[in-house]
C-alpha cells in the first residue's frame, strides 16, 4: 500500500472500474473519491472473520466443484493450486494464496448469486456505496442509515456488530431508568464536597447530612455511592465551621494560640484539599464515555467511582479532623494538644504522619513557652493555656506558691516528672530574679543554650523531639539549679544561717546562752504581761557583747530578736520568751513563717531545759565541796548533826538524781538530736541538686528534731510529766535556796558565838543557844519532809516518764531511755517494787 | 562576762607545770609568745599546713571554718574564747590571768628569761624577798604564806577586780615539797575564805613513789596538804608524778624523762580539760556546770586526768585512726584505765564509778557516740555505783568518778604512820607556830579528816551510802568522793608532727604504797591534713 507501485495500481484499477461507463466528466469527478474510498478499504485493518486456512479453501473450492458436477474442473484446480504451491519459493512467487483464492473464490460466488451485476460488465464489482458523509461521530445514526444488509463487504463480516446493538440496548436501558447524569451528578458532589448545595445534591437539615431527592430516580448503587461520598462535604463543613468560629473569636480567651495554630494548620490542611478539588473539577468536564464507545476518549474524565477513589484518602483526613474539631471543641492550649496526642497514636502510618503534621504545628506556641520559660522565666502565655500558671504572691511565698502546674493544661506527651522539672527550672529563674536579685542565671540559660546546640532556637523544638526538649530543660534545670543553689549558698550565705540557727535558737552557743540566762531570767520571773520585749532586747544586746557572738557578722546578729509567743493569763516571761530569727528574702522561702514556728517551740523548750539546768548548778554551787555549810556544826549536839547530815545527804542524792536526769536528756538532745539531725542535713544540704532538695532537707532537719525533742504530737503525755519533772527541779532549787539560806545563816551565828556579839536578835537566837539548836532541828526536820515530799513526788513522776518511754514509737527515744537508764538503776529499782 | 579563771602557780613544781600549760594554751589560741594574735589566728581561714607543731589547735581551728562540715562536740562554732584565761591589757596584747608565786626565784627567773618573759604581767609575779625557798617543809611554807598574805592577796584581788564575772581559781602545786604544799595550803584556806562563792580548782602533783625520794618528809606535806585539799577545795585534779614517770619511760619510751616531758604531758592534760570552757558548744561551758555532774556528793572531789594519746614532740609516730567506739571501749579496759593494782584484787572489783565524762575532740560522728555507750554497757566494762542513777556523759572529755582513789589516800596515810610511829623529821615541823610547843594536833586532825575521806568513798562502793554516817558519831568529814577525770580525745594524728599515739596502760605497782588507780585516758585522732 505504501509503495507508488501498488498505489499505481489502485488507481489505475480504480479508473478502470470506475470509467468506461459514465462521462468523462464525471469520471473526472467520481474518481478520486473512489480512490480514496479504496485507499481507505486497503488501509482499515478489517479482515475476514475466517482463519487464513490455505487448505481448507483449496478443499471447500474443490467440493463446491464436484459438488456442481464439474469434476474434471476440480481435478485440474487442483492440478493447478499444485503447480501453484510448487512455485511457491522461486521468483515472481505469489506470497498471498491465501488472499488471493479467497478473493477468486468471493468473486465466483458473488457471479453466481447476482448474474445481474455481471451483466452490467463492470469485473463483477459491487457497486460502491458512494455515501459522502460516513459519519463517526454517530456512529449510532450511521448504523441505522445504513442499510443492514448493504453488501458491504467488510461490515457484513464482523460480528461485533451484534455486541454493539446489545450495548447500545443497555445504554438505553440506562438512560431510561436514570434522570440525572452520571456527570451532572459527580459535579453535584465536588460542590458538595466544598459545602456547596449542588443541583441534585442537597444539605438535609432534618437529618443533617446531604442527600439526593428520593424523587429523583437513581439506581440503588449510584445512590449508595453518592452518599457516601457526600458525608465527605458534611466533614467538611464541620471543620470549616470550627475554623470560621475560631478564626472569627480569636483573640478570645477561649481560642488562645494553641488553638489558632490547631486553625492555622487545619486551615492549611483544607488548602490542600481545595487544590484536589480543583483537579477533580477540571476532570469533571470530561465526558463520561459510553460503555460502547471506543478509543479517541480522553482517561481523565470522573465518574462517580473514579471520584470515591480519589476521594478516599482526604476522606480519612477529613474524618481526624472532625475528630479532632470535635474533640477538641472545648479544650484549649495545652489540654488541646494533649488530647491531639491523644489521638496521634495510630498504627497507620498516613494518620501517623498527618497527626504529627498537625501536632507540629499545634504544639509549637506550647513548646516556646516551655522555651522562653525555661531559658527566660518568662511566662508568655496571655490566654493561660501553659501547664504553669503564676500567681501573684509575695516575694517570701514565691517559690511555693507562686508557680503551679496546671494539671489539666498538661499534654500527656510530657511526663509529670519533666513537668516538675520545667516549672522547678523558670521557677528558679523567677526566683533568682524576684527574691535574690541576681542576674547570673542569664549566663548559665546561655550556657545550657549553647550545650543543647540548635534545639534552643525559637520555635527549635518541635512535636516527637520529646527527647530535644527533655534535652533542654535537663541542661537548663541543672544549671539553673547549679546557680541558684550557688547565689544560695555563696551570695546569701544559706548554710551560715542555718549554723546561726543552730547557734541562737537551738542554743548552740554556749556562753551567749549561758549570759542570757543570767541577765534575762531575773525578767522572766515577772508575768508575762508586764514584761516589756524591749528591755528584752536591750539583754539580748548585752549577752551578745559578753559572749563570742560579739565577733559574729553583724548581718546575723542584727537578725536575732526578742519575741514574746503569745500568752495566757498566768503565764511567766520563761513561758513566753523566745528569740527569733530573721531570715529575710530569699531565705524566708525556707525559714517560713511556719518553719519559724517550729524553731521558736523548740527554742522554748530548749531554753526551759537550760533553765532547769541552771536551776541544778545553782543548788550545787550552794553546797560545793568548800561551802561553809560543809563545816557546819562540829562542835554541835550529836542530834542535830545527824539530823543535818541526813538533810544534807538526802538534798545531795536527789540532787543526783535530778541532775543525771537533766544532764543526760542534755546529752540526748545534743547528741542524739541536734548534732545527728545537724550532721544529716548538711549530708543532704552538700548533695541538694535544687532548691526543693534544700527545702525537703530542712523540713527533715526541722521534724526530726522537733519528733526526737518530744515536741511532736504523738509525745504529748511525756511532754507533760517531763514539764512537771521541771517544776520539781525548780521546785528543789527555791526549796534548797531557803534551807541553805537558814543553814548558813545558823552557821554564821554559831560560828561567831566566840567573838560575843550577835548582830540583831534573829529569830534564831532568841532562846539563847539552847532554843537555837532546838529550833536548828525543828527546822531541818521540816527541810528533810519537804525534801522527802519532793522526792516522792519526782521518784514518781520519773517512773511514769521511764515507764512510758519505751512505748513512744520513734526509736530515738530508746536512746533517751538508754542513757537515763545506763547502769540500770531504774530497771533494777522497778522490779523491787 | 567570760567567766574568768585565775590561774596561780605555787612553788617550783606549779610555775614549771603552769609554764606548760600556758604554752599550750598560746598554741591553742593563736597567741604568740609576746601574747600578740599570730597572724594565722586572725586570718578567717588559716593555711593549716603552715602551723607549728600544734596539733589541736590546727584541729580546733579547721573545725572552726565557717565551711567545715565537721561536727565537732566541744569546738563548736562560736570560735574560741580567749578572754576565759588571757585578758588584752592594750588593743593587742593577750595576758594570762595568772598569778605566779614562789619563795625563791630560780624556777620564776627561768620564766622571766625564757621567750616566754612578756607573755606574763610583771606584777603578778611574786617572789619572797629573802628568795630562800620553804626547804621542803610545809610548815615552813605555810608560815611564810601567812606573812606575805596581804601581797599576794592584792594581786588575787587585783585580778578578781579585773573580771566581769569571776568564775573561779585553779591553783598548781605540788604536794610533796614545802612552797607549792605549805603556801599552797594556806592560799587555799585564804581563797576558801575571801572567794566562798567562787568555785577553787586544784591541779596538784603528787610525788613520785618509784624513786628514793629527795624530800624525806613527803608524808608529812602530803598529808597536811590533803586535808586543805579536801576541805578547802571544790576541785582537786589528781596529777600523779609516778604515773607521769612511768607513762614517760613505757609508752613514750624516754629512758630518762625530763620534767619539760612529763610536764608537757601535764600540760596537755589540763588544756583538755579546760577545752569545754575555751570553746563554748551546747553544754559544759563552765567550769561549775563541768564539776556539777561530776562530783554530785561535795566531799568526793578528787578527780584523775589522763589524756590518751599521750605524746611528746620528736617521737616516732604511731598513726592510728580510730572511731568513738574504739576510744570508748579502750578507755574502759582495765588495763586502760589505769586503775592502779596496789588494791587487792578484792577491793579493786569493789571499786565503783561515780560519773564519768568524756571529751572526745575531733571529727566526730555523733551516731557514734550512741553505740559506743550501748556497747560499753553491753559488756558491762563500768561498774557504777548503785546508790544513784549515774552514767557516762558524753561531751567530748570523758571524766569517770571511782571510787578506788581511796587507796591512794590509804597510802599516805600508811607512810605518814610509818614516819609519824618513829616521830622522825618533826623537828623541822616545831620551829613554826603552827607546831609550835609540840602541838601535832594539826597532824591527827589531817589523818582523821582524810581517814573519814577514805571510809566515805569506801562507802559510796556500797549501795547503802545514802543511810552511811548517820550512825556514826562523828560523822563531819566522812563524805568521799571518787573522782575519775578520764579525758578522751579523738583526733587523727597528723603524720609529720610526729606524735605518737599511747596510752596508759596496767601497771603493776603493788609495791608501791600510794598511788591509787591513775585513770585518765585521752585520746587523740589527728586529723590528717594532706
Amino acid at each position: 500500500m505504501d509503495d507508488p507501485k501498488t498505489r499505481d495500481l489502485v488507481k489505475e484499477l480504480v479508473l478502470r472500474l470506475v470509467s468506461p461507463v459514465d462521462s468523462p466528466s464525471s469520471v473526472a469527478e467520481e474518481a478520486p473519491r473512489a480512490l480514496g474510498f479504496a485507499h481507505r478499504l486497503l488501509s482499515s485493518r478489517m479482515a475476514p472473520s475466517l482463519a487464513p486456512d490455505e487448505l481448507a479453501i483449496v478443499e471447500s473450492i474443490k467440493r463446491h466443484l464436484a459438488a456442481s458436477g464439474r469434476s474434471s474442473d476440480a481435478l485440474a484446480f487442483a492440478d493447478l493450486h499444485t503447480e501453484l504451491s510448487a512455485r511457491s519459493s522461486g521468483p515472481g512467487a505469489i506470497r498471498n494464496r491465501w488472499a488471493l483464492l479467497y478473493l477468486l473464490k468471493s468473486l465466483s460466488d458473488a457471479r453466481r448469486r447476482e448474474p445481474l451485476l455481471h451483466s452490467t460488465g463492470t469485473a463483477g464489482l459491487p457497486a460502491l456505496p458512494l455515501d459522502p458523509q460516513p459519519s463517526h461521530q454517530r456512529p449510532l445514526a450511521a448504523k441505522k442509515i445504513l442499510p443492514p444488509s448493504g453488501g458491504v463487504l467488510l461490515v457484513s463480516k464482523d460480528p461485533e456488530n451484534i455486541r454493539e446493538i446489545s450495548l447500545q440496548k443497555y445504554a438505553d436501558l440506562v438512560m431510561d431508568e436514570t434522570e440525572v447524569s452520571e456527570s451532572a451528578l459527580v459535579r453535584d458532589i465536588l460542590f458538595v464536597c466544598q459545602g456547596i448545595n449542588g443541583r441534585y445534591v442537597r444539605f438535609d437539615k432534618a437529618s443533617d447530612c446531604y442527600d439526593l431527592p428520593e424523587s429523583l430516580k437513581l439506581p440503588r448503587s449510584m445512590r449508595t455511592m453518592v452518599r457516601k461520598l457526600c458525608e465527605l462535604g458534611w466533614l467538611f463543613q464541620k471543620v470549616r465551621c470550627y475554623i470560621t468560629e475560631s478564626t472569627s473569636c480569636f483573640p478570645a480567651e477561649e481560642v488562645g494560640t494553641v488553638g489558632q495554630a490547631f486553625c492555622s494548620a487545619l486551615q492549611d490542611e483544607l488548602s490542600d484539599y481545595y487544590k484536589l478539588l480543583a483537579v477533580l473539577e477540571s476532570h469533571s468536564s470530561n465526558p463520561i464515555p459510553t460503555p460502547g464507545s471506543v478509543s479517541g476518549v480522553p482517561g481523565n474524565y470522573l465518574t462517580l467511582r473514579r471520584l470515591a477513589v480519589w476521594l478516599a484518602e482526604p476522606m480519612v483526613k477529613m474524618r481526624l479532623m472532625a475528630v479532632l474539631v470535635d474533640g477538641c471543641r472545648a479544650l484549649r492550649g495545652g489540654a488541646m494538644a494533649g488530647a491531639i496526642h491523644g489521638r496521634a497514636q495510630h498504627g497507620d502510618p498516613l494518620v501517623q504522619e498527618f497527626m504529627g503534621r498537625l501536632l507540629r504545628r499545634v504544639c509549637s506556641p506550647l513548646f516556646e513557652m516551655v522555651r522562653s520559660w525555661v531559658l527566660e522565666g518568662e511566662l508568655e502565655d496571655t490566654f493561660a493555656e501553659f501547664f504553669i500558671q503564676s500567681q501573684t504572691v509575695k516575694a517570701e511565698s514565691l517559690w511555693q506558691e507562686g508557680y503551679q502546674i496546671q494539671s489539666a493544661m498538661l499534654p500527656s506527651f510530657i511526663s509529670p516528672a519533666l513537668a516538675q522539672r520545667i516549672l522547678r527550672t523558670g521557677k528558679s529563674i523567677n526566683f533568682l530574679r524576684v527574691c535574690c536579685e541576681d542576674n547570673g542565671w542569664a549566663d548559665a540559660a546561655a550556657k545550657a543554650a549553647a550545650d543543647v546546640g540548635t534545639t534552643t532556637r525559637r520555635g527549635g523544638i518541635v512535636y516527637g523531639e520529646t527527647h530535644a526538649l527533655e534535652g533542654l530543660v535537663i541542661e537548663a534545670a541543672k544549671r539553673i539549679d547549679r546557680h541558684l543553689l550557688d547565689v544560695i549558698h555563696r551570695q546569701y550565705r544559706f548554710k551560715d544561717h542555718c549554723l546561726a540557727i543552730k547557734r541562737y535558737l537551738l542554743l548552740g552557743q554556749g556562753d551567749f546562752v549561758q549570759y542570757l540566762m543570767d541577765v534575762v531570767g531575773p525578767e522572766l520571773s515577772e508575768p508575762a504581761n508586764t514584761i516589756s520585749s524591749f528591755q528584752l532586747a536591750g539583754l539580748l544586746e548585752t549577752a551578745i557583747r559578753a559572749s563570742n557572738s560579739q565577733y559574729d557578722d553583724r548581718d546575723i546578729l542584727d537578725r536575732l530578736k526578742v519575741k514574746m509567743m503569745d500568752h495566757g493569763d498566768g503565764d511567766r516571761g520563761w513561758d513566753v520568751f523566745s528569740l527569733e530569727y530573721d531570715a529575710r528574702v530569699p531565705l524566708d522561702t525556707v525559714f517560713t513563717a511556719s518553719v519559724m514556728k517550729k524553731y521558736l517551740k523548740i527554742f522554748n523548750f530548749l531554753w526551759k531545759l537550760k533553765r532547769v539546768e541552771h536551776a541544778l548548778i545553782g543548788v550545787w554551787k550552794m553546797m560545793k565541796p568548800n561551802s561553809i555549810i560543809s563545816c557546819i556544826f562540829t562542835k554541835e549536839g550529836v542530834a542535830v548533826k545527824t539530823q543535818f547530815v541526813s538533810v544534807l545527804r538526802r538534798c545531795q542524792v536527789l540532787w543526783n538524781e535530778m541532775n543525771h536526769f537533766v544532764t543526760n536528756f542534755q546529752y540526748y538532745i545534743m547528741f542524739e538530736v541536734l548534732e545527728v539531725s545537724w550532721s544529716q542535713f548538711s549530708e543532704e544540704m552538700n548533695a541538694a541538686k535544687d532548691l526543693d532538695d534544700l527545702l525537703a532537707a530542712h523540713e527533715k532537719y526541722l521534724n526530726s528534731i522537733v519528733e526526737k525533742s518530744l515536741l511532736g504530737e504523738r509525745s504529748q503525755g511525756l511532754i507533760r510529766i517531763l514539764f512537771v519533772l521541771f517544776d520539781l527541779i525548780l521546785r528543789l532549787r527555791s526549796h534548797a535556796e531557803r534551807c541553805f539560806e537558814h543553814i548558813f545563816e545558823l552557821q554564821v551565828r554559831g560560828g561567831s558565838k566566840s567573838r560575843t556579839k550577835m548582830m540583831g536578835a534573829g529569830p534564831w537566837f532568841v532562846g539563847g543557844r539552847k532554843a537555837m539548836m532546838q529550833l536548828a532541828g525543828e527546822f531541818l526536820g521540816r527541810m528533810g519532809e519537804d525534801l522527802d515530799k519532793i522526792a516522792k513526788e519526782y521518784s514518781a513522776s520519773l517512773d511514769d516518764f521511764i515507764s512510758q518511754l519505751p512505748i513512744q514509737h520513734h526509736v530515738d527515744l530508746k536512746f533517751l531511755l538508754f542513757r537515763l537508764d545506763f547502769t540500770e538503776y531504774y530497771s533494777r529499782l522497778v522490779p523491787s517494787k | 562576762m567570760p567567766r574568768e579563771i585565775i590561774t596561780i602557780q605555787v612553788g617550783q613544781c606549779g610555775n614549771q607545770i603552769g609554764m606548760e600549760f600556758w604554752k599550750q594554751l598560746c598554741l591553742e589560741h593563736g597567741i604568740g609568745k609576746d601574747g600578740l594574735l599570730e597572724d594565722f589566728a586572725t586570718q578567717a581561714r588559716p593555711p593549716i599546713p603552715s602551723f607549728p607543731a600544734s596539733l589541736r589547735f590546727s584541729v580546733i581551728l579547721h573545725n572552726c571554718r565557717p565551711d567545715s562540715d565537721l561536727v565537732d562536740q566541744f569546738v563548736q562554732k562560736g570560735g574560741d574564747r580567749k578572754d576565759v584565761f588571757f585578758y588584752q591589757a592594750d588593743d593587742q596584747h593577750y595576758i594570762p590571768r595568772a598569778l605566779l608565786m614562789d619563795l625563791e626565784p630560780r624556777v620564776i627567773n627561768g620564766i622571766q628569761n625564757s621567750e616566754y618573759r612578756n607573755l606574763y604581767n610583771h606584777e603578778n609575779i611574786f617572789v619572797s624577798d629573802h628568795g630562800g625557798g620553804a626547804g621542803n617543809n610545809w610548815a615552813s611554807g605555810y608560815h611564810q604564806g601567812e606573812q606575805v598574805v596581804d601581797d599576794i592577796m592584792d594581786m588575787v584581788d587585783r585580778e578578781a577586780d579585773g573580771s566581769d564575772s569571776l568564775e573561779g581559781f585553779v591553783l598548781c602545786h605540788s604536794i610533796a615539797g614545802g612552797t607549792g604544799s605549805g603556801m599552797g595550803s594556806y592560799l587555799l584556806e585564804t581563797l576558801n575564805d575571801r572567794y566562798s562563792k567562787k568555785l577553787v580548782q586544784t591541779y596538784s602533783v603528787f610525788p613520785n613513789q618509784m624513786e628514793t625520794s629527795d624530800v624525806v618528809v613527803q608524808p608529812y606535806n602530803s598529808l597536811l596538804t590533803l586535808k586543805r585539799l579536801t576541805l578547802n577545795a571544790d576541785c582537786v585534779v589528781v596529777l600523779d608524778n609516778t604515773a607521769l614517770n612511768r607513762i614517760a619511760v613505757e609508752r613514750l619510751h624516754l629512758t630518762n624523762p625530763t620534767f619539760a616531758q612529763t610536764n608537757s604531758l601535764v600540760s596537755t592534760v589540763m588544756s583538755a580539760s579546760t577545752t569545754t570552757l575555751r570553746y563554748p558548744g551546747y553544754m559544759n561551758n563552765d567550769l561549775v556546770g563541768l564539776l556539777a555532774s561530776l562530783i554530785p556528793t561535795p566531799r568526793c572531789h578528787f578527780l584523775m586526768t589522763g589524756y590518751t594519746p599521750l605524746t611528746v614532740e620528736r617521737q616516732v609516730n604511731m598513726i592510728r585512726k580510730t572511731t568513738v567506739l574504739d576510744v570508748m571501749r579502750r578507755l574502759l579496759q582495765t588495763k586502760n584505765i589505769m586503775v592502779s593494782s596496789y588494791a587487792r584484787t578484792k577491793e579493786a572489783s569493789q571499786a565503783k564509778y561515780i560519773s564519768i565524762l568524756n571529751i572526745i575532740q575531733g571529727d566526730v560522728d555523733p551516731t557514734q557516740v550512741h553505740e559506743s555507750l550501748q556497747r560499753i554497757r553491753e559488756r558491762k566494762l563500768v561498774n557504777f555505783i548503785e546508790w544513784g542513777p549515774a552514767s557516762i556523759q558524753v561531751s567530748g572529755l570523758m571524766l569517770a568518778n571511782h571510787t578506788s582513789i581511796r587507796h591512794l589516800f590509804s597510802k599516805c596515810l600508811g607512810q605518814y604512820e610509818k614516819l609519824r610511829k618513829k616521830q622522825a623529821f618533826l623537828d623541822n615541823y616545831r620551829k613554826f607556830p603552827m607546831f609550835a610547843d609540840n602541838d601535832l594536833s594539826e597532824f591527827d586532825e589531817s589523818r582523821e579528816i582524810i581517814e573519814s575521806l577514805v571510809d566515805e568513798y569506801k562507802a559510796c562502793e556500797s549501795p547503802d551510802y545514802i543511810k552511811w554516817g548517820m550512825e556514826e558519831r562523828l560523822i563531819i568529814h566522812q563524805q568521799g568522793f571518787i573522782c575519775s577525770d578520764i579525758e578522751t580525745m579523738d583526733k587523727r594524728v597528723r603524720k609529720k608532727h610526729h606524735l605518737h599515739l599511747t596510752e596508759y596502760c596496767n601497771h603493776d605497782i603493788r609495791y608501791e604504797p600510794f598511788l591509787c588507780r591513775v585513770l585518765v585516758f585521752s585520746v587523740i585522732f589527728f586529723r590528717h591534713h594532706v
